[in-house]
């Protein structure tokens, strides 16, 4: 049995290697396709229906794990990578099928040799692999779990400037919209504050009053008005903020 | 700081150690009858010997502000020792004017005063020694503590260097990919992008060092940098740098502009699936050195994690230039980001880092 490829990287001289080193390896084997980016890797083996996916991991659009995911049951994968240490790792455990860039011709020959003895044993492809991919995508870091706000867009004058978000030393609700408040000064925000509080991460950012939330890292210290409500003291900041009765709770000492 | 404080708590309180010690002189010459005197007279002798040493020490240590140990001894020690001069006449002139007696130094010889200069001047001085010594070790002890503090921040300034001078290896190894399959398909092509590596990890190895370095050879490193990134990614990758002669030659902090270029690479156009440019443009303005880094790739997403390149860029530029400096970010019209630095140019030599 003929046994057809796909090879996807992103770049065209990698492709062109790993090709004329497979066509001296494994003359037999057909590369039907190549794809530059993920999504192109996807349509091809929808398309040509290949045994084998050669898939670079760090690809524009989808990456190479991405794409395995989704096409993990249509055929066997090989990962191509330069240095992806989590990845590798959890491929050597697992004993996934992976190549290191530059590719050498005995890695190459030891993975042609696996690839045609479990083509030649089992026509299923192992359903493990979707799940080793799952497991190393959520080790990554900035993958997992939720997402929240790093960069503060705001308007200037004719610009948008971008803020990191830690700059912040805290936000101010104004009308609809939020002022941002940093060392540098201040900025208008389209954004209300009930919005940015369920982006910011709330381990970072604490809402003290209806309309404030301040940067944890930027309090110096709070203390109790005479009324019962808090004064919170910013960190080289002189202005005082008020924290609201029912956000109290957050500076109750251990 | 100060190992010798002459405030005025402590001026009182020396000035009050001194008369007791004193009187406690008087007393012991007296009752054990090293002199014949009576305990009056040995009284004013010995209180106008101990606020002479007493004031002579003190004008001493305030007019030199000794540092070492060494210098206080010695100017303890010429305290006392004019102090004692001055203290054995205004002894005798105020016995003379109180009690209306004349001593007479001939007829008692110069023994006793000696006696009582000696006596004096070594209580005191061990006095005072001890004191002085303890001011000056505790003053050595937080020398000590800052010097091993600017150690340690000198330790971790080095260290941010290495980060900054380490290779990104995704990059290093898609480099030699490349070279390797270019030997056969066109090796020219691959001889000249292994150039421009070597180019590229001499000059960022050795900016591990913080030799000052001129915008010319930044932007030389930079464009060896962005000459392979353009054969890896062909077509997708297009780059422009403007840097007028006139401010060739002009010192610039290392690594500062790397950082950028590669986030633009990396975070930019790299994940586009269509590429785009990178523009980069010095000039000067006034007394500003201005530099943009623009592309039209991917810009930043809100949610996008600000590159560890930004941050330590933003970092370095406040501990160089403190407020004279600005970095900004923002975003590039249709799309893409821009990051502008602008440093003072006459300041950039005096930073060595």
């Amino acid at each position: 049995m003929i046994y057809k490829a796909i090879l996807a990287d992103d770049e065209k001289e990698l492709r062109t290697y790993l090709k004329s080193m497979l066509s001296k390896i494994w003359p037999e084997l057909m590369i039907c396709g190549e794809a530059q980016n993920g999504r192109g890797a996807i349509e091809l083996v929808e398309s040509k229906r290949p045994q084998i996916a050669f898939l670079d991991i760090k690809m524009p659009g989808l990456s190479g794990m991405e794409v395995a995911k989704r096409i993990a049951g249509l055929c066997r994968i090989v990962f191509v990578t330069a240095f992806d240490q989590y990845a590798v790792e959890a491929f050597e455990r697992e004993a996934v099928d992976y190549l290191l860039k530059p590719i050498s011709e005995e890695r190459l020959v030891q993975t042609v040799q696996r690839l045609k003895n479990q083509l030649d044993s089992s026509t299923e492809p192992p359903a493990r692999l979707a799940e080793v991919v799952e497991q190393v995508l959520s080790r990554l870091p900035g993958r997992g779990g939720a997402d929240f706000l790093r960069w503060i867009k705001t308007q200037e004058k004719d610009s948008v400037r971008l803020i990191p978000v830690e700059e912040a030393d805290y936000f101010k609700a104004e009308d609809k919209y939020t002022l941002v408040i940093t060392k540098e000064g201040e900025s208008l925000i389209k954004k209300s504050i009930k919005e940015l509080a369920q982006e910011l991460d709330l381990a970072q950012f604490w809402q003290i009053h209806r309309g404030t939330i301040v940067n944890v890292s930027k309090i110096d210290k709070v203390s109790r008005s005479l009324t019962g409500r808090g004064i919170l003291k910013l960190k080289d900041r002189p202005e005082l903020l008020t924290v609201g009765r029912n956000y109290l709770h957050l500076f109750k000492q251990m | 700081m100060d190992t010798h404080d002459i405030n005025p708590g402590n001026v009182f309180k020396d000035l009050v150690y001194t008369i007791i010690l004193s009187a406690l002189i008087a007393a012991f010459l007296t009752f054990t009858g090293i002199t014949t005197k009576s305990f009056v007279i040995n009284l004013i002798v010995s209180q106008s010997f101990g606020f002479s040493v007493y004031s002579m020490i003190h004008i001493l240590l305030w007019v030199f502000k000794p540092e070492k140990m060494a210098s206080v001894v010695f100017i303890v020690i010429m305290g006392i020792a004019s102090g004692t001069l001055i203290g054995l006449q205004m002894g005798y002139f105020a016995v003379r004017q109180t009690l209306s007696i004349a001593l007479n130094q001939q007829e008692n010889s110069l023994l006793q005063p000696i006696i009582l200069a000696i006596t004096f001047g070594s209580v005191a001085s061990y006095f005072f020694f001890t004191k002085a010594r303890l001011k000056v070790s505790r003053g050595e002890i937080q020398q000590e503590r800052i010097k091993r503090l600017s150690s340690e921040k000198e330790a971790l300034e080095a260290n941010l260097r290495l980060l900054q001078a380490q290779i990104e290896p995704h990059f290093l190894f898609n480099t030699l990919s490349n070279v390797l399959s270019l030997i056969d398909t066109d090796p020219a092509s691959g001889k000249s992008m292994l150039v421009d590596l070597i180019h590229y990890l001499r000059t960022s190895l050795s900016r591990t060092f913080p030799d000052p370095v001129t915008l010319d050879q930044e932007m030389e490193m930079i464009k060896a940098y962005l000459n392979i990134q353009k054969i890896r990614m062909g077509e997708r990758l297009h780059f422009r740098i403007e840097l007028p002669d006139a401010i060739r030659q002009y010192p610039f902090p290392p690594m500062l502009l790397q950082p950028l270029v590669e986030n633009a690479v990396k975070h930019g156009l790299e994940p586009k699936m269509e590429g785009g440019e990178i523009n980069i443009k010095a000039t000067e303005e006034g007394d500003l050195v201005r530099i943009e880094v623009a592309d039209t790739g991917y810009g930043f997403s809100s949610f996008q994690k600000a590159g560890v390149g930004i941050g330590n860029v933003r970092e370095r530029i406040k501990l160089l230039y403190g407020g004279k400096a600005h970095f900004i970010v923002e975003e590039n019209r249709p799309n893409g980001v821009r990051a502008i630095i602008e440093v003072p140019k006459h300041d950039i030599q005096s930073h060595p880092c």
